[in-house]
C-alpha cells in the first residue's frame, strides 16, 4: 500500500560529497539496509528520507497507494530510531510514551503501554526518570517510539546500538512485524542487522 | 562610473552654491547630508525585507546577496545618519543626544542592523543561516508600523520641549532644488555600491562549489 | 509476540492538541527540573532587590513617580524575560530531543505549545514580581484594572515577540548574548507602550480607550500571526 522512492538522491556536507546520485525503490514489506564507512552519510540519508535534512539534489517521495504524499504529512508515516534522537530524559517511560501518544494523536492506553514495557523488559523502570537508564535501555524505549503510531515506514539507526542478545531480539520481531504491515530501512555495519534485510545498499562505492 | 561623478558634483556643488537658511551659522547644510543618508537606511531596509521575502519564497541564492547587500549598506548608512544628526544636535540643541522619535528610530534602525549581523555570523549552516536571517527581517519588519505609531507619543512626553527636525518648512526653490539632488545622489550611490556587493558576493559564492545551491 | 501490532492505532490530531500536549509535557519537566523558572525568578527578584534598595531610600517626587516606576518594573520584567524564555528551545536542542519532536508533531503546534509554556513562565513572573514591585516601591496607582490589563497584554506580548527568536538561537551559537540582542529590538515598541500604559494607570490621566492595552493586544496578534507563518521555516530544513 505504502511505498517509498528515493530518485538521484545527492547531499554535499559543507563541500564534502557524501553520496551523488542515489536511486531506489522500496515496496511494501521489503526491508532495506544501508551499509558503509563511518561518515559515509547513513544517517544523513536516514534523515533526508524522514525529511529532517534537505537534499542537495533529488527526491524523496512516499506514496499511497500510488498517490504522492505531501512532505509536511510524511511525518505521520515514518517511525525513526536513531542515536542522535535522543527522548526526553527527565520523564519516565511511560510519561515519554503518553507524551508521543498524544502528540500524535493517539490514545494513551496506560495498561497497554505497561504490556509494551514488559515485552521489551523494562517494566520495573517504567515509572522511573529516563535520565537513570542504562544505554541499553533507553535504545528499547527508542525503539519503542518509533512504532508507537504504527508507521509503514521504519527507519532505524544502527538499531541493535547498545544491545544485548535480549534486546536483539526484540529488534528482530520488530523487522519481521514491519515487514508485514510496512517497510524498514536500516542503516548499520552490524553483520547480524544487514542479514535482517532483503537488499543492501552500499554508500561507500 | 557616472553615479560617482553624480556625486562628486553634487557634493562639490552645495559646498559651492549657498544655501541660505535662517539656522546657526551653517548647520542647516548638513540637511543635505543627513536626511539622505537616514533616507537611504530606511529604503535599505525595505529593499532587504523584500528581498528576505522573495528568497524564503524562491529561495534564490541571489535575493538572499541582496538581502545581504542592502543590510550592510543599511547599516553603513544608519551609522552615519545617526553621527551626522547628533553633530546637528550638538550645534543646534547644545547637546548630542537627546531621544527624539527621530533619533530614537535611528538608532533602533541600528539596533535591528546589528542584530541581523549578529545572526547571520551565529549560524553555521550557510542554508539556515540564510533561512534565519531573512526571518528575521521580517520580524524586524513588522515592528515597524508599531514604532513609527508608538514612538512619537512617548518621547512627546519625555521631552516636551524637543524640537524635532525641520520638516522642509517651506525650502526656497534653491535650497529645494539640491536637497532634492542630493536625494538622488545618495540613492544613485547606494544602488551602485549596492550592485557592487552584490557582485562582490557572488564571486565569493562561486569560489566554493555549492551544489545545489544554484537550483 | 503475539504477532499482532504493538498498538492498535494511527493517530489524528488537532494542532490544538498537539500544541497542549507539548506544553503539557513541558510544564510536567519544568516542575521537576525548573531550569527556566529558575533563571527567570532568580533575576528577577535579584533586580528587584536591587531597584528597592538603591531607590528606596531617596525622595522622588511624587509626580516623576509613576513614569519613573513604570520604567524600573518593565525593565525588570523584560530582562527577566530575555534571561529565561529562550530556555525551552535551548533545552531541547542541548539534549538532542529536537528530532523527535520534529518527527512527531506539526511545527505550528510545536510554535503554539511552546508559546503557551513561555506564556505560562511569563505569567508566573508577572504574578510575583508586579505585586512585589507594587508594595515595596509603595506605587500609587489609580487605575488598577487598566494596570492589571497593561500589565497583562505586555505579559503575552513578550512571549508572542520572542518565541519564534528562542526557537532560532536555539540552533545557533553564542546563545544567551545574541537571544537577547535579537529579541529587544522587537520587544521595544511593546516596551515603550507598556511604560507608557502603566504611567498612565498610576496617574489615572484620561484612561479613555485604554489605548495603549489595544496596541499591545494588536502587537500581540501580529507577532504571532508572523511567527506562526514563519516557525516551520525556522523549524525544519
Amino acid at each position: 500500500m505504502y511505498s517509498l522512492s528515493v530518485t538521484n538522491l545527492t547531499k554535499y556536507y559543507s563541500s564534502t560529497l557524501l553520496f551523488k546520485d542515489l536511486s531506489f525503490r522500496l515496496n511494501p514489506g521489503e526491508v532495506l539496509a544501508i551499509i558503509g564507512w563511518n561518515g559515509s552519510g547513513k544517517s544523513t540519508l536516514l534523515r533526508i528520507i524522514a525529511g529532517l535534512v534537505r537534499p542537495s539534489c533529488g527526491r524523496v517521495e512516499m506514496f499511497c497507494k500510488n498517490a504522492p504524499i505531501p512532505k509536511e504529512s510524511r511525518r505521520q508515516f515514518i517511525g525513526m530510531a536513531a542515536p542522535a534522537l535522543s527522548l526526553y530524559e527527565e520523564l519516565t517511560a511511560l510519561e515519554n510514551m503518553e507524551f508521543f501518544c498524544r502528540v500524535r494523536g493517539i490514545a494513551y492506553d496506560r495498561r497497554n503501554c505497561l504490556n509494551i514495557m514488559e515485552r521489551i523488559g523494562l517494566s520495573e523502570q517504567a515509572e522511573k526518570m529516563c535520565r537513570n537508564y542504562s544505554s541499553g535501555m533507553k535504545q528499547r524505549l527508542k525503539l519503542v517510539q518509533a512504532i508507537l503510531h504504527n508507521p509503514p515506514l521504519l527507519l532505524l539507526d544502527e538499531p541493535g546500538c547498545n544491545l544485548d542478545s535480549k534486546g536483539m531480539k526484540i529488534v528482530e520481531d520488530i523487522i519481521s512485524d514491519q515487514r508485514q504491515f510496512g517497510m524498514a530501512v536500516i542503516a548499520s555495519n552490524e553483520r547480524r542487522e544487514v542479514d535482517y534485510a532483503d537488499r543492501v545498499i552500499n554508500l561507500s562505492k | 562610473m557616472l553615479s560617482i561623478w553624480m556625486a562628486v558634483i553634487i557634493v562639490a556643488a552645495f559646498l559651492y552654491t549657498e544655501a541660505a537658511v535662517g539656522f546657526p551659522g551653517e548647520t542647516s547644510r548638513i540637511l543635505f547630508f543627513h536626511v539622505p543618508q537616514a533616507w537611504v537606511a530606511t529604503l535599505s531596509f525595505l529593499v532587504s525585507m523584500i528581498a528576505s521575502a522573495t528568497y524564503l519564497a524562491k529561495r534564490n541564492l541571489k535575493a538572499d546577496y541582496l538581502a545581504q547587500s542592502a543590510a550592510e549598506l543599511g547599516f553603513l548608512f544608519c551609522v552615519l545618519a545617526t553621527v551626522t544628526g547628533s553633530i546637528f544636535a550638538k550645534a543646534t540643541w547644545g547637546s548630542f543626544w537627546n531621544w527624539d522619535p527621530r533619533e530614537t528610530s535611528i538608532v533602533i534602525l541600528l539596533m535591528i542592523y546589528g542584530a541581523y549581523f549578529a545572526l547571520r555570523s551565529a549560524v553555521p549552516d550557510p542554508e539556515r543561516k540564510r533561512v534565519f536571517a531573512a526571518v528575521y527581517s521580517i520580524l524586524a519588519f513588522t515592528t515597524v508600523p508599531f514604532l513609527i505609531f508608538v514612538v512619537p507619543r512617548i518621547t512627546a512626553s519625555l521631552h516636551p520641549e524637543n524640537t524635532m527636525n525641520p520638516t522642509q518648512p517651506g525650502m526656497d526653490p534653491k535650497t529645494l532644488k539640491v536637497f532634492l539632488g542630493s536625494l538622488l545622489a545618495y540613492t544613485g550611490l547606494f544602488v551602485w555600491m549596492l550592485r557592487l556587493k552584490m557582485r562582490i558576493l557572488r564571486l565569493e559564492g562561486l569560489k566554493e562549489p555549492r551544489f545545489g545551491d544554484f537550483i | 509476540m503475539k504477532g499482532g501490532r504493538w498498538t492498535t492505532q494511527t493517530g489524528s490530531s488537532t494542532y490544538l492538541s498537539e500544541a497542549i500536549a507539548i506544553w503539557l509535557r513541558d510544564l510536567r519537566i519544568e516542575f521537576r527540573t525548573r531550569y527556566a523558572v529558575n533563571a527567570i525568578l532568580m533575576f528577577a527578584v535579584t533586580t528587584l532587590v536591587a531597584v528597592s534598595f538603591s531607590i528606596g531610600s531617596f525622595r522622588i517626587e511624587a509626580s516623576e513617580k509613576p513614569f519613573l516606576y513604570a520604567v524600573l518594573l518593565w525593565i525588570i520584567l523584560v530582562f527577566s524575560a530575555l534571561s529565561g524564555l529562550s530556555r525551552s528551545f535551548v533545552k531541547e536542542e542541548e539534549a538532542g530531543t529536537m528530532d523527535a519532536l520534529r518527527l512527531s508533531a506539526r511545527p505550528q503546534a510545536v510554535f503554539l505549545g511552546k508559546l503557551f509554556f513561555n506564556l505560562t513562565l511569563l505569567g508566573a513572573l508577572e504574578l510575583i514580581i508586579v505585586p512585589s514591585f507594587i508594595l515595596l516601591m509603595k506605587y500609587e496607582i489609580e487605575y488598577p484594572g487598566f494596570f492589571a490589563a497593561m500589565i497583562i497584554s505586555g505579559g503575552f506580548g513578550l512571549g508572542a515577540g520572542t518565541t519564534i527568536v528562542a526557537a532560532m538561537i536555539a540552533q545557533a551559537s553564542a546563545r544567551g548574548a545574541l537571544f537577547s540582542a535579537l529579541s529587544f529590538p522587537l520587544l521595544l515598541p511593546l516596551m515603550i507602550t507598556a511604560i507608557k500604559g502603566c504611567e498612565r494607570a498610576a496617574i489615572g490621566m484620561g484612561t479613555a480607550g485604554w489605548a495603549e492595552v489595544k496596541i499591545a493586544v494588536a502587537y500581540v496578534m501580529i507577532m504571532m500571526v508572523v511567527s506562526l507563518f514563519l516557525f516551520p521555516l525556522v523549524w525544519e530544513e
